[in-house]
């Protein structure tokens, strides 16, 4: 569905995405993610091709977004950041213009408004101005926008930022219902979102690819450090049974608010599993309850790592100018 | 051309509810009215009447009632066009939906055209008040009007341009209005020249110069030349500069 290859991108002196090369396959819900200012939006821009590329390119479904521009962008929907709108107009009236603007003939045009108005939950707001829509309401606009030609593929930019947990659900609940008739390309900055909706990630930092791969894939490049149990029963007689345990470095007890844990630091993450299997053992004989053991290899610490890699060979590359921070 | 009209009618919804449109329709027709409630009143006053022309001629570019509302009026239509999308980022949406630069330009400058005829429709009453009461040449009237179609034309195209040139609305309507208001005073300015290149070349560029002939219903194909050029340059400037945004 896209092939990009060898895509960079020069503000000026400043180098926002350079040499990205990937591919989404049809019918693959791909989380693009990377930490703010990593180029995200910029080569969000770039395929939906508001943006033109400084060299490589990008095909969408077979056109190529630099030649074959109207064709190429028929094959997409794309949704802004923050999902700009025209302020003055209606609901329907801004809809039914983006849907001829598209191009979906007119027979069509008001099915399918209706038909995106039931997706993006717009419904009883056919006769509202848009500026008077709350912000999670204007991204479900800029969402119904995105759809209304049924476009093969969708471009999301941050669909998520600024809505609160119940619409974020409710997003998430759309994903799961889109996700058979369009390939999905969405950027995060919020992992938790990729965890729910994506089959498939591609992680970038400072305009780099980092990592692609499905979520275990890239959970794999970096092994849990350490790991959370949750006992019953006193804490610290947990903490004497694990004291000196093979391949724990240090094990300290967290008895915040109640709740009884021990937390276990791995000296060699290579062998977490096995230590994992000792702690729990360890803690059966002294005849202390295990709970719940949790790895705190959260996303969160995998894509730190990522992104800290990256950071950490460039710093290591000589004669390289220190960059500037991305602008947003 | 892909996208033309739907550009075309959603910036005309949008002038219309705004509501720029009304506004300026009723700041011209309050001038033109004016105006013609003068030129009727000299005219009736004139026990003898020997000018070389009649109302209708003289409404048609022999006042400063004619150009000043154009050129005040011209840029405050076409100040919004990229101006308001660049700095709200609708822009983003209407540049990656399947159209072209040149439809885009053209679909919002063709908008305020439309806004424009609008606005001088309801001054055809006043000729047909004058010819109730009198003899009027109706080829004149035409031409008249021809020539204030080719005024607007370019003026909307050099504001069109400006509104693509900065994020601003204030500054895209000033640059217009001043760039406009040079081609006015080359007019004035013509005349302190004696006869030779400067004072015929400046005397081309003039919008006076224009109005003059096709008030008078003198039809100079190098006027229509020249104003021709002069909406369709700046058109072509806008769809290269939308063009190079992408690459910006």
């Amino acid at each position: 569905m896209i092939e990009c290859r060898g895509l960079c991108k020069d503000y000026g002196a400043f180098r926002a995405v350079r040499d990205l090369t990937f591919s989404v396959a049809k019918g693959d819900v791909v989380g693009f993610l990377g930490p703010n200012g990593a180029g995200k939006s910029t080569t969000l821009r770039i395929l939906a091709g508001f943006l033109g590329p400084t060299s490589g390119d990008v095909t969408i479904n077979g056109y190529s977004i630099t030649e074959d521009p109207i064709r190429a962008k028929s094959q997409l929907g794309y949704m802004p950041e923050a999902a700009p709108l025209y302020p003055e107009l209606r609901v329907c009236e801004y809809l039914a213009y983006r849907a001829e603007l598209k191009g979906v003939a007119r027979a069509a045009r008001k099915s399918a408004v209706s038909r995106v108005m039931e997706d993006a939950g717009l419904q009883g707001f056919e006769r509202v101005l848009i500026g008077q829509l709350s912000k999670g309401y204007r991204q479900r606009v800029g969402l119904a926008d995105a759809l209304v030609a049924s476009p093969p593929l969708l471009l999301l930019d941050e669909p998520t930022a600024g809505l609160d947990p119940n619409q974020i659900r409710e997003v998430r609940g759309l994903f799961a219902r889109l996700r058979d008739r369009h390939t999905i390309v969405v950027s995060t900055h919020i992992l938790s979102e990729v965890e729910a909706m994506c089959s498939k990630n591609i992680v970038i930092a400072r305009g780099e690819l980092v990592a692609q791969g499905s979520l275990p894939e890239i959970r794999d490049l970096r092994r849990p450090r350490s790991v959370r149990i949750r006992v019953r029963g006193d804490a610290s007689v947990a903490k004497k049974a694990l004291t000196g345990l093979e391949g724990a470095r240090l094990v300290t007890v967290d008895d915040g608010a109640g709740e009884r844990r021990v937390e276990v630091t791995f000296d060699d993450p290579e062998v977490a599993d096995a230590t994992i299997e000792r702690a729990v053992a360890a803690l059966a004989a002294a005849k202390v309850g295990v709970l719940e053991v949790t790895p705190s290899s959260s996303l969160e610490q995998v894509f730190a790592e990522l992104t800290a890699l990256t950071r950490s060979k460039e710093q290591a590359a000589p004669g390289k100018k220190p960059k500037k921070e991305a602008r947003a | 051309m892909r996208g033309f009209w739907p550009i075309l009618k959603r910036e005309l919804v949008s002038l219309f509810v705004t509501p720029i449109a009304w506004l300026i329709m009723a700041t011209f027709l309050f001038i033109e009215g004016l105006f013609f409630y003068f030129l009727v009143y000299g005219y009736s006053a004139a026990t003898d009447v020997v000018v070389g022309m009649g109302p209708a001629e003289a409404f048609f570019g022999q006042s400063e009632f004619y150009y000043f509302p154009l050129v005040l009026i011209c840029p405050v239509l076409t100040m919004r066009l990229f101006a308001e999308e660049r700095r709200s980022g609708t822009i983003e949406a209407l540049l990656t939906a399947p159209v072209t630069p040149t439809a885009v330009v053209l679909g919002k400058y063709f908008a305020t055209l439309v806004v424009y005829v609008t606005m001088w429709a309801p001054t055809s009453l006043y000729m047909l008040i004058l010819s109730s009461y009198g003899e009027i040449d109706w080829r004149l009237v035409a031409t008249g009007y021809a020539g204030t179609l080719l005024v607007g034309a370019a003026y909307l195209a050099v504001g069109t341009l400006a509104s693509a040139l900065t994020t601003s609305q204030l500054a895209a309507s000033m640059g217009a209005t001043v760039f406009i208001l040079a081609f006015f005073v080359m007019g004035y300015a013509a005349r302190s020249f004696d006869d030779g290149t400067t004072r015929t070349m400046l005397e081309h560029v003039a919008v006076s110069s224009l109005m003059n002939d096709f008030s008078r219903g003198l039809v100079d194909s190098r006027r229509l030349v020249f104003w021709t050029t002069f909406a369709a340059v700046p058109l072509y400037a806008a769809i290269r500069t939308v063009e190079s945004w992408r690459w910006g």
